[in-house]
C-alpha cells in the first residue's frame, strides 16, 4: 500500500465514522495537535469529529536525509473525536483493520505513554500502540488544553504514517517508501530534508549571532502580532502567529542559539500566550466555543 | 447463608506498573469497606489482575449485614427525673428524638454514673441491598500514580469518578446474580457513542484470540470458577503467577534453542521481569536476530536498546557474551510467529542503525568539547545548567579526594571525571538512551584513551543504586578508579541533595520526582563502605562534606533543619535495611547528623551485634537511662573540682573507675575498635550498680548533690559519645523514685 493510498484508507475510514475531512494547517507546526481543529476544537462542550493530515516539523529531529527513520518533517494522521466513544479502542483497530493489518496476525498493545505539551499547556492520558514492537500511534485522552480543563473528553488518535507505511510496504528507509505512481518518497521529499536541516542547523551564510537575532527579532514581532490580534478578539489569527512564535523557538533551539535560562522563558511566553488565546477562544462564560 | 461475591471492573490498558499495587489495593479496600458495611467475610478477599481488569472474589460471604446495636446515651438519672420519680423535659426530649416512649428507655452504667439511655436495634440488610455501595466505595477507595478524568461520575454525590484508564465493564455477582449498580456519564458526553456502564454478568477474552465466535465477545458468567475457566478458554490467564511461569518456561525453552540464556543484565539493569507478565493477558514468546555488525556497538548499547526500549530480552552465550538474538514476549499465540518475530526484528534493527549512527557522531567530537552545550541543558531552574553543575562537582570531587580522602595525588583525577561526569547529556546517544547517562560518557572517555581513573569513574558515577553492602560497583569493576569514582560519585550526589533542597524541593510521600532519596542514600552507602569500595579508611562525618557541598549555593540557606532530618533518615534507612536492630541504629545516631561518620555509624553496629550477648552491657543500658533521667540539664560536667567531696566508698570506687576507663574507651574508639570501646562500658556494671545501690544522688546537701550529679553526668557523656545505649535498654526495669 502506498503512502497516499494509507491517507485515503484512513480518510474514507474516518469520514464514515462521522468525521469530518479537514484540511493540514498551512503553517509550521510541531504536530497534529497544534492545528485549531484540535487545539480549539477540544475546549468547550461542542461535540465535534474530525480527520486531517498534518505535515510535522521537528527542526531537532532534521538527519540531513540520512538516518533511515528520521526526518525535519514527517506527516501525522490526526482523529480527534469528541466526545470520546466508548468502543474507542475498536474504532480504532478497525481502522487499522482497514489498512490491511490483521490484528489476529500481530502483537498489538496498547502500552501507557501520555502526552504532554508544555508549550501549549496541554496533556493528556494514554498509550503508544506498538505493531510487533513498533510504535505507530500515539492514542491520547485530553485532559486540559490551553491550561483549561476539558469536558467531555476528546479522544485523540494521531497515526505515524511513514511507520505504518514503512511496515506495510516492508522498506528499511523511509527514503524508500513508495509515496504514489511508483514515486518514492526520496524522490519528492530528500533535497528539501537536507536543505531544511541545514536551516534548523543554523548552516546558512549568515554569522551565527546574526542568525540568532534574527530569529528573535522575529519571534519578538510574531509574538507581538498575535497579542495585538487577541486584544482585537481575532482568536484564530491569534492562534497562528502564536503558533508562528513556536516554530521559531523551536529553530532558535535546534541551532543551538539560546542558553538555558533563555530556552525556560521562551517556553513559558508561549504557553502564556497559548493559554490567553485558549481563553478568549472559550469565553469568559464558555459561550463562544458553544457556538 | 454465604454466598460468593465476584467482582470484575473490565478497563482499557491499565499501565503495567500499576498493577500490583491495584491488586493488593483491591483486596485491602473491600476488606474494609465490608467491615465498614457489616458483611462479614466467611473466606479471605482474592484480587487478581490483568491489563484489562481488577478482579476481586470473595468465596463466602455472609447473605445479611450483622444487626446494629448500638447504646446512646441521654441525660444523667439525676437530671432525667424529679424526685418524684417523673421524666424530666431533658427525658421527655431525649426519648423524642428516637420517636419512643420514655419508659422504653433503659438505664445505662458507665464509670462517670448512670445514664438515662436508648438502645438502638437495626436489622442488618440483604447484602445485595448494600453492595452497590460497597463497589462505589471501593471504586472512590482506590488511588492512582496519575489519574484521568473520563466524563463519568457516580451516584453517591461525590461527582467525577476519576480513574486508571476508562472502565468499560462491571461485573457484580451476588450468588451468581447481578447486584445493579451504574456508573453514568455526563450529560455532555452522553449520547448514541458514549452510555452508562451498568453492572452486569458479562466479561470479555482477549481482545484477537478465540477458538469459537468472534474474538472480544461478552461472555456470560455465573461463579469466580466458571469466570476463570471461561477467560482461559478464551486466551486470558487470569492468575499473575500463571502468566510468569509461562514467560519463564517460554523464555528458557526458546533460549536453549538458541543455545543461549536470557542475559543476566535483565534482571541486573531492569525490572523486565517483573513488568512483562502485566503487559500480557495470554503470554507466548517469538526468539528474532539481528545482525553481527552490531556486536561492535558496546555491549551497554545493545542491552539497553532491547531491555529499555523494545522490552525484548537479550541472550548471551555459554561465556556470558551477548549473542546476534533477542527473545520478545508477546500477548498472542500467533499462527505465525515468524511474522512477528520478522517484525521485530526490523524495529530492533532500525533502532541499532540509529545507535550506530550516535556511535559513529558522537565520537567525532571529543567529550571535553561537549562541555559547552551543557549550558543549553537546564539542571534545575534556580540550580542553573548542566554546565555549572559539571564545574560545581569537578570542584566538590578535586576537594573530597585531596581533604576528605587525604588523597591529593589523585585529585586531578576527579576533578577532570567530575568535570566531565555530565558531558555525554550533550551526546546524541544519551539523548536518545537516557539510561545510559554516566555510563555512556565512560565508554566515550575510554574510546578517547583517557586513564582508567578517568573513564571509569565517569562510567559508575550514577552508582550506587542499592544501599546493600554487595551493591555495585565493586572493587573489582572499579580498579585503578576507585578513589577518583567515590569521590565523584559523592559530589554529584551531595551536590544534588544539597542544591535541590536549597531550592525548595522536597521529597514527599511516595514521590521523589529528581531521586533525592536514592541519591542520599548512594551517599550514606559510600560512605559506609568507603574502605571496602576503595581502601580508604577515613570514617568521614557527614557536616563537613555537606557544608562544603553547601558553598556554592551561599550555604543551606534556611534548608538546614530539612536537609539534617533527611539525611539522618537516609541513613537509618540503609542501616535497618542491612538488618541492624531499629534500638542499636537509634543508639548510634544520637545526637547531631553532622557529626554521624556513615562507616563509624556502621562499625558500631556490627561492634554491638557481637556484643549481643553481654548482660553486663544491658544492666549499663538501663542503668544509664536512669542516669540520664537525673541528670537532665547537667552539661559539661566539672567532675575534678568536685572529685574531693565524693567520699563514700561506691562513689570513690566509680570515680575511679571512670579515670581508668575513659581513656581507654576513648582510645578504642578513635582505633575504631569499638568492640574494646563497648566491652569497656560493660566493665562500668558492677561499679555503676554498686553506686546506685549505696548512694543516694540526690542528697540533701546541695553541693554533695551536685558533686554526684557531676559524677553521673561524666559517665553518661563518656558512653553517650560512643552510643547512646540507653536507647537499647530492655523494657522498663522498676523504677528507683529517687528522693
Amino acid at each position: 500500500m502506498t503512502l497516499q493510498d494509507l491517507i485515503l484508507k484512513l480518510s474514507a475510514y474516518w469520514a464514515s465514522h462521522g468525521c469530518l475531512l479537514q484540511q493540514p494547517l498551512d503553517l509550521e507546526v510541531g504536530a497534529g495537535t497544534s492545528h485549531p481543529e484540535t487545539l480549539f476544537r477540544v475546549l468547550g462542550p461542542r461535540p465535534w469529529s474530525v480527520a486531517y493530515v498534518q505535515p510535522s516539523r521537528r527542526p531537532d529531529d532534521g538527519r540531513f536525509g540520512q538516518n533511515p527513520n528520521r526526518v525535519f518533517k514527517h506527516h501525522q494522521f490526526q482523529v480527534i473525536l469528541k466526545p470520546s466513544p466508548d468502543e474507542v479502542q475498536q474504532l480504532y483497530l478497525d481502522s487499522l483493520e482497514a489498512c490491511g493489518i490483521n490484528p489476529r496476525q500481530h502483537d498489538i498493545r496498547f502500552e501507557e505513554d501520555n502526552w504532554e505539551s508544555p508549550t501549549l499547556g496541554a496533556w493528556g492520558i494514554g498509550w503508544q500502540v506498538l505493531l510487533d514492537g513498533l510504535e505507530i500511534t500515539q492514542f491520547t485522552y485530553f485532559q486540559q488544553v490551553g491550561g483549561l480543563d476539558l469536558a467531555p473528553i476528546s479522544c485523540e488518535i494521531t497515526y505515524g504514517l511513514e511507520r505504518i507505511a514503512m511496515f506495510l510496504q516492508r522498506v528499511d528507509n523511509m527514503f524508500d517508501l513508495e509515496w504514489g505512481g511508483g514515486v518514492k518518497y526520496g524522490e519528492v521529499r530528500l533535497q528539501e530534508e537536507i536543505e531544511q536541516s541545514k536551516y534548523a542547523f543554523g548552516q546558512v551564510d549568515m554569522p551565527p549571532a546574526e542568525f540568532a537575532a534574527l530569529h528573535r527579532d522575529l519571534f519578538d514581532k510574531y509574538f507581538g502580532l498575535s497579542e495585538k490580534l487577541l486584544a482585537s478578539g481575532l482568536v484564530w489569527p491569534a492562534l497562528e502567529h502564536c503558533l508562528k512564535c513556536s516554530h521559531l523557538f523551536n529553530i532558535l533551539d535546534s541551532s543551538g542559539s539560546i542558553g538555558v535560562t533563555e530556552r525556560t522563558a521562551y517556553i513559558l511566553r508561549v504557553r502564556q500566550l497559548a493559554v490567553r488565546i485558549a481563553k478568549a477562544y472559550v469565553g469568559d462564560d464558555g459561550s463562544r466555543a458553544a457556538d | 447463608m454465604d454466598r460468593e461475591l465476584l467482582i470484575e471492573i473490565g478497563c482499557e490498558e491499565i499501565p503495567a506498573s500499576w498493577l500490583p499495587g491495584l491488586t493488593s489495593q483491591v483486596a485491602r479496600h473491600l476488606e474494609a469497606r465490608l467491615k465498614e458495611y457489616r458483611l462479614a467475610p466467611g473466606a479471605p478477599i482474592e484480587s487478581f489482575s490483568t491489563p484489562r481488569r481488577l478482579t476481586a472474589r470473595v468465596a463466602r460471604l455472609s447473605e445479611r449485614q450483622t444487626d446494629l446495636e448500638e447504646v446512646l446515651t441521654g441525660p444523667p438519672i439525676s437530671a432525667a427525673f424529679t424526685p418524684g420519680g417523673e421524666p424530666t423535659p431533658a427525658a421527655a426530649g431525649f426519648a423524642k428524638k428516637y420517636n419512643v416512649d420514655v419508659t422504653a428507655l433503659e438505664r445505662h452504667e458507665t464509670p462517670r454514673g448512670t445514664y438515662l439511655a436508648y438502645r438502638l436495634r437495626q436489622r442488618g440488610k440483604a447484602a445485595v441491598d448494600v453492595l452497590a455501595d460497597v463497589m462505589a466505595a471501593l471504586l472512590r477507595d482506590l488511588t492512582f500514580p496519575k489519574q484521568m478524568r473520563w466524563d463519568a461520575y457516580l451516584e453517591d454525590g461525590k461527582g467525577d469518578l476519576v480513574f486508571a484508564r476508562p472502565i468499560r465493564w462491571i461485573v457484580l455477582l451476588y450468588g451468581g446474580r447481578v447486584v445493579p449498580f451504574v456508573i453514568r456519564r455526563t450529560e455532555s458526553s452522553q449520547g448514541p457513542l458514549v452510555q452508562d456502564i451498568r453492572s452486569g454478568a458479562n466479561t470479555y477474552g482477549h481482545r484477537f484470540l478465540t477458538t469459537s465466535g468472534r474474538a472480544g465477545r461478552a461472555i456470560k458468567v455465573k461463579t469466580f470458577e466458571d469466570y476463570q475457566a471461561r477467560l482461559l478458554e478464551n486466551f486470558v490467564i487470569l492468575d499473575r503467577g500463571e502468566r510468569e511461569n509461562r514467560i519463564r518456561r517460554e523464555l528458557e525453552t526458546h533460549a536453549r534453542r538458541l543455545s543461549a540464556r536470557v542475559s543476566p543484565q535483565v534482571t541486573m539493569q531492569s525490572a523486565l521481569l517483573q513488568e512483562v507478565p502485566d503487559l500480557v493477558e495470554y503470554p507466548s514468546v517469538v526468539a528474532g536476530h539481528f545482525s553481527v555488525e552490531f556486536l561492535d556497538l558496546p555491549e551497554e548499547v545493545l542491552t539497553t536498546t532491547m531491555i529499555h526500549h523494545q522490552h525484548y530480552f537479550p541472550v548471551v552465550d555459554e561465556d556470558g557474551r551477548l549473542k546476534p538474538a533477542f527473545l520478545a514476549v508477546i500477548n498472542m499465540q500467533p499462527e505465525k510467529p515468524e511474522l512477528i518475530a520478522r517484525n521485530s526484528e526490523r524495529v530492533l534493527t532500525a533502532r541499532l542503525r540509529d545507535a550506530r549512527f550516535f556511535w559513529d557522531a558522537d565520537r567525532k567530537v571529543p567529550l571535553e568539547s561537549r562541555i559547552e552545550r551543557l549550558s543549553t541543558i537546564l539542571f534545575h531552574k534556580k540550580l542553573g545548567s548542566y554546565r555549572e553543575k559539571a564545574e560545581r562537582v569537578a570542584s566538590l570531587s578535586a576537594w573530597i579526594a585531596a581533604e576528605a580522602f587525604k588523597r591529593p595525588e589523585l585529585a586531578i583525577h576527579a576533578e577532570r571525571a567530575g568535570r566531565l561526569s555530565k558531558a555525554d547529556l550533550a551526546t546524541e546517544m544519551v539523548r536518545e538512551l537516557t539510561e545510559l547517562q554516566g555510563t555512556m560518557g565512560g565508554i566515550y572517555a575510554r574510546e578517547e584513551n583517557l586513564p582508567e581513573e578517568v573513564w571509569k569513574a565517569i562510567y559508575y558515577h550514577y552508582l550506587p543504586i542499592g544501599v546493600e553492602a554487595d551493591a555495585p560497583p565493586t572493587r573489582q569493576q572499579l580498579g585503578a578508579a576507585a578513589v577518583p569514582w567515590a569521590a565523584v560519585s559523592l559530589a554529584d550526589k551531595l551536590d544534588s541533595v544539597v542544591g535541590m533542597l536549597s531550592a525548595g524541593e522536597r521529597p514527599t510521600g511516595s514521590r521523589d520526582p529528581l531521586g533525592l532519596r536514592r541519591q542520599a542514600q548512594g551517599v550514606v552507602k559510600v560512605l559506609a563502605d568507603l574502605p571496602e569500595l576503595t581502601g580508604v579508611d577515613e570514617r568521614l562525618t557527614l557536616g563537613p562534606l555537606l557544608a562544603r557541598a553547601a558553598e556554592p549555593f551561599g550555604g543551606y540557606k534556611d534548608s538546614a533543619p530539612q536537609l539534617f532530618s533527611f539525611m539522618a533518615d537516609r541513613l537509618t534507612y540503609l542501616l535497618e535495611q542491612r538488618g541492624f536492630d531499629v534500638r542499636n541504629v537509634r543508639a548510634v545516631m544520637s545526637g547531631s547528623i553532622e557529626n554521624v561518620s556513615p562507616l563509624e555509624a556502621r562499625r558500631k553496629l556490627e561492634a554491638l551485634v557481637q556484643m549481643s550477648g553481654s548482660a553486663a552491657l544491658l544492666e549499663v543500658a538501663g542503668l544509664l537511662k536512669r542516669v540520664k533521667n537525673i541528670t537532665k540539664g547537667v552539661t559539661g560536667p566539672t567532675l575534678d573540682r568536685h572529685a574531693v567531696r565524693l567520699t563514700e566508698p561506691a562513689e570513690a570506687a566509680l570515680l575511679a573507675e571512670i579515670e581508668r576507663r575513659a581513656p581507654a574507651i576513648r582510645d578504642a574508639a578513635a582505633r575504631g575498635e569499638y568492640r574494646d570501646a563497648f566491652a569497656e562500658v560493660a566493665s562500668f556494671q558492677p561499679s555503676v550498680a554498686k553506686f546506685f545501690d549505696d548512694v543516694l544522688v540526690m542528697a540533701e546537701d546541695e553541693t554533695l548533690r551536685t558533686a554526684r550529679l557531676a559524677l553521673v553526668a561524666t559517665l553518661r557523656d563518656i558512653i553517650v559519645n560512643l552510643a547512646d545505649i540507653s536507647e537499647i535498654a530492655e523494657t522498663q526495669q522498676p523504677q528507683h523514685v529517687e528522693k
